[in-house]
């Protein structure tokens, strides 16, 4: 059975590729028109910060500009305000031991397991989450989130709480311009997330409901 | 829900795309219908005006993105070698299928190979193309639609009347009575949060238990190998990183040449969509699981299906339906799919590019009433971001159907299906009438003096308007008359020639 439908595949891709080719086979690239560019504005950093925290306001995340050595006390109060007293982190980044010392009344999780077999503990357990990011976009209010060994990709995607954070140094201007400035071509992993506010739908009357399948809620922490 | 029979020969849609004309009527009466979707069209078509403040930089955008949709097809056969390479060395299986049926085979046999039962779903209109959730559930294998409109959908027994908010055509009461007729312990409420929360619960436990994850793709990245989804609920990551199987299956049209296409097209795609100037997610997956990642599924495939599109690429005209990219702006700017509404064209795409887009899948026999349904305002061609002429594509698709037999190759499935007799003699006397003047003269002469007999009922023209009535006397004898009372004029417009 299943040496009959990779037979089928192979026949299908034959078949699929000849038709295709005999159409287009010969064509000369080097007569493709020229595609043109849309130039947009340089702006200053000040101007991209806030063009960045207005674009993720504007679409319901929450932005705490801070400094590093906050990031505990911030996360403290904000679980606290919350009534949340369980956080789920990743081991080796940049916030990762401050973690360590959040209040003493909130748990403190790393996620030193693999999602297979502990499903139901991710899903029913965890309130919260906290990761790092690769970089942010001005241009729509966007943070790359990049996974790692250390800070799986379900970190940022199953706990109603997600705490991310964004260093205002790896701030670009769009995302045409981050692809370039960090050679994605050569390094994409297995799973690179543009994220610009909590999980959200309109598909009932077009009315905008925030916590649809991914986390209610997204604070970024912003390290100037 | 009810395991509906299967023709392996025929896709279900075909039947109902030949209803388009009953559809229309019972549609029309509809008037609750008629007000979501006005309502939702008005709403779509504001906030995309919106999200392009600036006109140059949209034409720019427009001019760019039709040039990178039409470079990437003129090296389609190319790019699909290079994807699937680059794929396969990530670790991504790739498959191909010809028909609708081949592709639904392979992924019930993929998810035999891993004994799955249950599959989740990303919103993916090539999985409703190939009616993958009735060839699952016929196999007992379980399958759940999870972006919330599909959900609405699917619990209703319907199909998504537009490709990016499939429950349009419900409002949240409607929503919340099938909510209470399907969901045991549902409260009944008309508040659109309780009601996505609802849907939430119901959904976050069937990621945390499904075996398999099933989505589309918006892009296919052929330099890096990475496909690329679009979503703001979160359930295509949930499809795509939580169950230990994920199968993606999409369009062969879908391909780019480089990650640099991916930005204006992605921009232009959520702005003409729904005036996001971006996504909640956007979603590049590159890989399976690796060793020492703690999640993500341990198999990843993509299945890559024709079903008609390489008749559409065998055209130079036709192709360009191909650089369409799923935004649904032209459904949302077409005066005949405001009022007609999704369900009424019988196809999974409805609207202006399943107008165009259907006739390759389904054939010209079962569609060659859509070309039709067109008052060719050219609202469509306006707002497409990828620029496809849609409407001189409807009055193509027009002559393809009513072609009579010729001696060259076959460009479409079905064409000349539409052709009548009568109709083409009709169009043979009036090109005869109009090529030699005796003729001419001597029936409008003829047509004039009779036309009391012209009969006040002619069909499906005068179902809605009054019969033509022609005048006493041609123009041409009027003229003539004209000229000889008043001879200096006559003079006057030759002297001036």
């Amino acid at each position: 059975m299943t040496s009959s439908f990779k037979q089928q595949s192979s026949n299908a891709r034959t078949n699929i590729l000849a038709k295709l080719k005999q159409e287009v086979e010969g064509s000369d690239y080097s007569k493709l028109p020229e595609e043109p560019s849309y130039s947009y504005p340089e702006l200053a950093q000040e101007e991209l910060l806030a063009q960045f925290i207005g674009h993720l306001e504007a679409n319901h995340a929450q932005v705490i500009p801070l400094k590093e050595e906050d990031i505990a006390k911030i996360v403290s109060e904000q679980l606290k305000q919350r009534g949340i007293s369980k956080l789920l982190y990743g081991k080796n980044a940049l916030h990762s031991e401050q973690m360590l010392t959040l209040d003493d009344d909130i748990a403190v999780e790393a996620y030193d397991f693999t999602l297979k077999g502990n499903k139901e503990h991710l899903f029913n357990n965890i309130p919260a989450g906290i990761t790092s990011s690769k970089a942010a976009i001005a241009a729509t209010g966007s943070i790359v989130i990049w996974p790692t060994i250390e800070e799986p990709r379900s970190l940022s995607l199953v706990p109603p709480l997600h705490f991310v954070i964004v260093e205002a140094k790896n701030l670009y201007t769009n995302f045409a311009s981050l692809i370039n400035a960090q050679e994605w071509q050569n390094k994409l992993p297995t799973n690179a997330v543009l994220i610009s506010g909590p999980s959200k739908t309109a598909d009932i009357q077009q009315t905008l409901a925030y916590g649809a399948h991914g986390p209610k809620e997204l604070i970024v922490l912003l390290l100037k | 829900m009810s395991v509906k029979s299967i023709d392996p020969n025929e896709s279900k849609y075909a039947a109902s795309a030949r209803n388009f004309r009953d559809n229309v009527t019972r549609y029309l009466a509809n008037e609750e219908l008629k007000n979501n979707f006005r309502g939702a069209m008005d709403y779509l078509m504001d906030k995309r005006k919106n999200s392009f403040p600036d006109a140059n930089e949209l034409e720019t955008l427009r001019e760019q993105c039709k040039l990178i949709k039409q470079r990437c097809l003129v090296k389609l056969p190319h790019l699909l070698e290079q994807l699937e390479v680059n794929l396969e060395a990530n670790g991504i299986k790739v498959h191909w299928a010809e028909t609708i049926n081949d592709a639904n085979e392979i992924i019930a046999q993929l998810i035999e190979n891993k004994k799955g039962k249950t599959v989740v779903k990303g919103k993916s209109m090539v999985s409703e193309e190939t009616a993958l959730n009735d060839y699952l559930e016929a196999r007992d294998i379980e399958c759940l639609e999870s972006d919330m409109g599909e959900y609405i959908v699917q619990l209703a027994d319907e199909h998504p009347s537009h490709i990016i908010m499939p429950a349009i055509h419900q409002n949240k009461k409607q929503v919340a009575d099938l909510f209470a007729d399907n969901i045991e312990g549902f409260d009944h409420t008309t508040d659109v949060d309780a009601l996505i929360g609802e849907g939430r619960r119901v959904l976050r436990e069937k990621f945390c238990h499904a075996d398999v994850g099933i989505t589309g793709v918006n892009f296919a990245v052929a330099e890096t190998g990475t496909l690329c989804l679009v979503e703001n609920e979160g359930n295509g990551r949930m499809c795509t990183t939580v169950p230990d199987l994920h199968i993606a299956i999409t369009g062969i049209e879908k391909v780019v040449e480089f990650l640099d296409d991916v930005p204006p097209l992605l921009s232009l795609l959520t702005r003409s969509a729904t005036g996001q100037i971006i996504s909640t997610y956007f979603n590049m997956i590159s890989s399976p699981r690796k060793n020492g990642e703690k999640d993500g599924p341990e198999e990843v495939h993509l299945v890559l299906l024709d079903n008609g599109r390489s008749q559409a690429f065998a055209d130079e005209e036709l192709r360009q339906t191909l650089q369409c990219i799923r935004c649904g702006a032209c459904m949302n700017h077409c005066p005949v799919y405001t009022r007609i509404g999704g369900h009424a064209y019988g196809t999974v795409y409805p609207g202006p590019i399943g107008k165009i887009v259907s006739p390759h899948m389904l054939g010209l026999e079962a569609t060659n009433n859509l070309p039709t349904a067109s008052s060719l305002c050219g609202a469509c061609g306006e707002v497409c971001p990828v620029k496809i002429p849609i409407p001189k594509l409807l009055l193509r698709l027009r002559t393809e159907s009513v072609k009579g037999k010729h001696d060259g190759p076959q460009i479409m499935k079905g064409e000349g299906s539409g052709r009548k007799s009568i109709e083409a003699s009709i169009w043979k006397g009036w090109s005869l009438m109009h090529k030699y003047a005796f003729i001419y003269n001597t029936s409008m002469w003829f047509a004039t003096r009779f036309r009391k007999l012209m009969p006040n009922n002619l069909g499906v023209w005068t179902s809605v308007r009054s019969a033509p009535k022609l005048a006493p006397k041609t123009l041409h004898e009027r003229v003539k008359a004209r000229n000889k009372k008043i001879p200096n004029k006559v003079a006057n417009n030759a002297g001036s020639k």
